[in-house]
């Protein structure tokens, strides 16, 4: 690059450049690089704590024949696959109906939509535990109105912890898309709109074929979003069910802190965990980035 | 500008670094000794004790006693040991029974030996064996987890039985039992979390056994006691013997709200079920049920934890001087913390004292702690290996198998399969 | 008359369900207030009226830890964690917006890159890190790895798209320097970007759990969700002491969010065009 001949107003607005981001690259550097790079050369050991040898590549041998990775790797999926399309559509179908123009009360309803995400993790997780429990206010609710006559064993049943979580995350998460797309939404001309519907095309036609293609940037931003933030699910996992019961809401995320911090610690063997998170992630968003251009 | 603020920042700090550095120079003498616990109502609290023994005979010493959720401390210290940084760990650190070869083998070094200070012979063996490594031991032993069953006198009453009814039965009569007194009272035997595991814990080590053989190896697909422990748990899940609860807080409510009419578990837990006082007078207790098979007998253990000494601590010596005078010598000691706290110390001689032959009212005037003390030296001794943990979430995932009528041969089979790949 | 009754079922219809949602959304905030005036039985029982145990709920919850203490530890480590990352990321998002080159684009995108890192995988690496810089058991010691988030970063550098160019080069042919550029025109033009991000990058602070948990060990340093956390799974939780103090933590974020609520849709409207 750096050539004598370059113009000199180049070279300033060179060096602006680097000082306007250079804060945030030492930082990166300093908490984010050079940490990955340590545990990549982590992950080529396996061991006990401290107590470890050089395996190179051999922890990845171990991946395929780990019955528990294969357990959290299917939860995994399960959630992505269940609870983001769920979240997503909940979140399109609520911004556009906020979205309508003669609708009442739009301000406090879109507040109150919003709210749960301003909850922390670990608090909005303490409330759902003691919400779901065996006698908690949802089996006495749910019995009261007569929909269930024994209670539900929400968290103690395989199938029913899986639905508590992506009932939480869904619960946390929704109204936070949903602001997304109603800001997009309000940047949308509205004499498409009117125009369409001058046309006799059906509102559900319009939201399909001017909404949706209009929101497509957002769209995915959002999925993409919450496709890291799923496939790194914790915070709730560990709190309301610790993975159980049976593994099964095991995460990712909550294997890799049970092989650094509950099983024997190996370190090494949860960097390699961890990467396989990475990789996942850059392959989901490189296929939803390629779907959504392909439609253009 | 960021900078310079930062250097501010700094400037501030040293500042005050400097005012308090002065004031722990005025008190040069004196030792604070930290140590890191988790239960307020048990272990913190009687470590607050040991603590106030020891200054009143060493008044420079002073104590910092740390209280954090279990899983918490225990994250804490796996992270800073892996670090290998030192100087931001305890003196003294609490850890369960359980995790303690896990530790000893993983950092190295890293836990000060005791042996040569402490006479380790007047503790019940099972201990010592636990906190053992090359020839060396590790830690000072605190607290039993010696088990018993708890019942409510007045509900089997209701189905017929007595006290008499209840002593070294077997987990089959355990059953009939319980299905007796639900039909007699309406209430389940008792409350399990379906996720747990401590009653299969509980049934193997009353044969002495583990998931692995004295070397260590693996000992699942051939090990009787646990296919005994499994073949009891299914019968446990699909006769319905017990209400579901999850977690701890639920469990506990199930007792003290007197949903059920037994608790399974370790001497620890009496303080809670003493919690609730209205129940006093209603509560019996009796040996734990023993397993159908050879070797199986009504004394078992559960949890129980001891106090290791880190090798990096400021106050390393004191520490272990600290530990050795209360913990291995004051007999006293132990009749406060039984009667203070329902902790059964696993210094034989503390069972002498006077406290261990008390008749107490809340279960109905039997010497309680006299018994569990009898137990105690009948418990099995085990080796846990460094791989329990990973044991228990293989036993744990496939009790849904267990519940549909999967063959227990099988899912002992899933169990090996689980385990030997985590043991890498 | 026809579209009319249509619309108007419509009109219910949407009603109806924006009022579920709603209904839902607010259920767990209520069962947390009127669990915080119940006692700890009286919680896991699933009871559902207000009861008389609130200020007993906050005596024992007072009794057991310093709650002003706690406070002012989460609040220092919110405010400033937000100060900094609002400082830091939004020079980077306009330098690598307004001033574009190749190297530069590559390292944005390599930066984009790291968001897909789980905090798990760095978590040890960070921690020796930490403790050979002496910062454990300190509040710099949870900020400093929290400030370069690469999502504010590219929240910043979308934003700053919006920023009329015209601007600047009114500015520059004014004789502004670079930088009183960004702090005299950016930054005020940019208000509601900033109380947008103001509002996220605060509540991240604010909720944070895993890092702090890791960093900062004597009590005197712990913060709301930390004291939450160790609430939750001690051997005897109190329910309602638990729902106390989940509603101390709840409330500072509600009221940030309350106080910055219109700048915070105006930010989020900038950052999508």
């Amino acid at each position: 690059m750096g050539q004598a001949a370059r113009p000199a107003s180049r070279r300033f607005y060179d060096i602006n450049g680097w000082c306007f981001v250079s804060a945030a690259l030492a930082l990166i550097a300093a908490f984010m690089v050079y940490p990955i790079c340590q545990s990549l050369w982590m992950s080529l050991h396996s061991g006990q704590g401290t107590v470890t040898e050089f395996v190179g590549l051999g922890n990845i041998g171990r991946l395929t024949s780990d019955p528990i990775f294969i357990k959290a790797l299917s939860n995994t999926f399960v959630f992505l696959i269940v609870q983001v399309p769920i979240m997503i559509v909940l979140a399109l179908v609520m911004a556009s109906c906020l979205n309508m123009p003669n609708l009442k009360a739009k301000g406090i309803i879109r507040t109150i939509i919003f709210l749960p995400c301003v909850t922390s993790l670990v608090a909005y997780s303490v409330l759902f535990k003691s919400m779901f429990s065996y006698d908690g206010v949802i089996n006495s609710t749910l019995a009261y109105l007569g929909l269930i006559s024994e209670p539900i064993p929400w968290l103690s049943d395989p199938f029913w912890a899986k639905v508590v979580i992506i009932i939480a995350v869904t619960w946390r998460w929704t109204g936070y898309n949903m602001i997304f797309y109603l800001a997009a939404m309000q940047n949308i001309d509205k004499s498409i709109y009117e125009a369409a519907r001058i046309d006799g095309i059906s509102a559900f036609r319009r939201f399909i074929s001017i909404t949706i293609p209009m929101l497509k940037p957002v769209i995915l931003f959002t999925t993409v979003t919450s496709t890291i933030g799923t496939l790194q699910l914790f915070d709730e996992a560990m709190n309301i069910t610790s993975g159980g019961p049976s593994d099964s809401t095991l995460t990712l995320s909550l294997y890799i802190y049970n092989l650094s911090f509950k099983f024997v610690p190996n370190f090494g063997y949860a960097a390699t965990v961890s990467y396989v998170i990475v990789i996942l992630v850059a392959i989901l968003a490189f296929i939803q980035f390629y779907a959504a251009r392909e439609r253009e | 500008m960021n900078f310079a603020k930062r250097t501010t920042l700094k400037a501030i700090a040293g500042l005050a670094f400097a005012s308090t550095g002065m004031f722990s120079a005025a008190a040069a003498s004196a030792k604070e000794v930290t140590v890191w616990a988790w239960d307020p109502n048990f272990n913190i609290a009687i470590m607050k004790e040991a603590g106030a023994r020891y200054t009143a005979k060493h008044p420079d010493v002073t104590f910092k006693i740390v209280d954090m959720a279990k899983a918490d401390l225990e994250q804490k210290l796996q992270t800073t040991l892996a670090s290998g940084v030192t100087k931001t760990l305890p003196d003294i650190v609490l850890i369960e029974d359980y995790n303690a070869p896990k530790y000893l083998r993983s950092f190295p070094g890293a836990f000060a030996p005791m042996s040569g200070v402490v006479d380790y012979k007047q503790f019940a063996k099972y201990k010592v064996d636990l906190m053992s490594m090359g020839g060396k031991v590790y830690g000072l032993p605190f607290d039993a987890g010696v088990t018993g069953m708890y019942y409510r006198r007045d509900m089997i009453a209701k189905a017929g039985f007595s006290d008499k009814d209840m002593q070294n039965i077997t987990w089959d009569r355990f059953i009939e039992i319980a299905k007796k007194v639900e039909a007699a009272t309406g209430k389940k035997m008792m409350a399990m979390d379906p996720q747990d595991i401590a009653l299969i814990r509980i049934m193997m080590q009353s044969t002495g056994r583990w998931y692995f053989d004295a070397n260590g190896k693996l000992d699942i697909k051939n090990n009787p006691a646990l296919k005994a422990a499994l073949e009891v748990e299914a019968k446990l899940i699909t006769q319905n013997v017990f209400k579901p609860t999850a977690g701890w807080g639920e469990w506990v409510g199930a007792f003290n709200k007197g949903d059920v009419a037994s608790v399974l578990s370790g001497v620890w837990i009496t303080g809670s079920i003493k919690a609730e006082a209205s129940q006093s007078g209603k509560w019996g207790v009796a040996p734990i049920p023993a397993l159908n098979i050879k070797g199986s007998v009504n004394a078992s253990n559960l949890g129980g934890s001891s106090w290791y000494v880190l090798a990096g601590g400021k106050e390393k010596n004191t520490a272990i001087d600290f530990l050795n005078a209360i913990y291995a010598k004051d007999v006293d000691f132990y009749q406060v913390i039984l009667q203070s706290r329902g902790a059964v110390g696993t210094m034989l001689a503390s069972r002498n004292g006077k406290a261990y032959s008390e008749a107490d009212p809340f279960f109905g005037g039997a010497k309680v702690w006299q018994s569990f003390s009898d137990w105690l030296v009948k418990v099995p001794s085990v080796n846990y290996g460094i791989y329990t943990a990973e044991g228990d979430a293989a036993v744990a995932a496939q009790l849904p198998n267990l519940a549909q009528g999967m063959p227990v041969d099988k899912v002992l089979d899933n169990i090996q399969q689980q385990l030997a790949s985590q043991m890498k | 008359m026809m579209i009319n009754w249509v619309e108007k079922i419509r009109n219910a219809l949407t009603y109806t369900f924006l009022g579920v949602m709603a209904f839902l959304s607010l259920f767990p905030f209520g069962w947390m207030v009127i669990s915080a005036t119940n006692t700890s039985t009286d919680v896991t029982k699933g009871k559902l009226s207000f009861g008389s145990a609130l200020f007993s709920n906050i005596g024992k919850f007072a009794e057991q830890f310093n709650i002003g203490l706690i406070f002012w530890n989460s609040a220092k480590v919110a405010i400033l964690g937000t100060l900094f990352t609002l400082l830091v990321s939004s020079l980077a998002g306009y330098g690598f917006e307004v001033f574009r080159s190749r190297a530069r684009e590559r390292l944005y995108q390599g930066l984009l890159l790291t968001m897909m890192i789980p905090f798990a995988a760095l978590m040890i690496p960070l921690f020796i890190l930490m403790a050979s810089a002496d910062m454990l058991d300190t509040h710099a010691g949870v900020i400093l790895p929290l400030i370069s988030s690469a999502y504010i970063i590219f929240y910043f550098r979308q934003s700053t798209k919006a920023f009329p160019g015209e601007l600047r080069d009114a500015a520059r042919v004014d004789g502004l320097k670079e930088w009183q550029i960004f702090l005299f025109v950016y930054v005020p033009v940019m208000r509601s970007t900033y109380a947008a991000a103001f509002i996220i990058v605060f509540m991240m602070f604010w909720n944070s759990f895993l890092w702090p948990l890791i960093v900062l060990q004597s009590p005197e340093m712990k913060t709301i969700t930390l004291v939450l956390s160790s609430m939750g799974s001690a051997y005897f939780p109190d329910f309602g002491v638990i729902m106390v103090a989940t509603v101390m933590a709840t409330l500072p974020t509600l009221v940030v969010f309350f106080a910055m609520q219109r700048q915070f849709v105006q930010g989020m409207l900038g950052s999508i065009k």
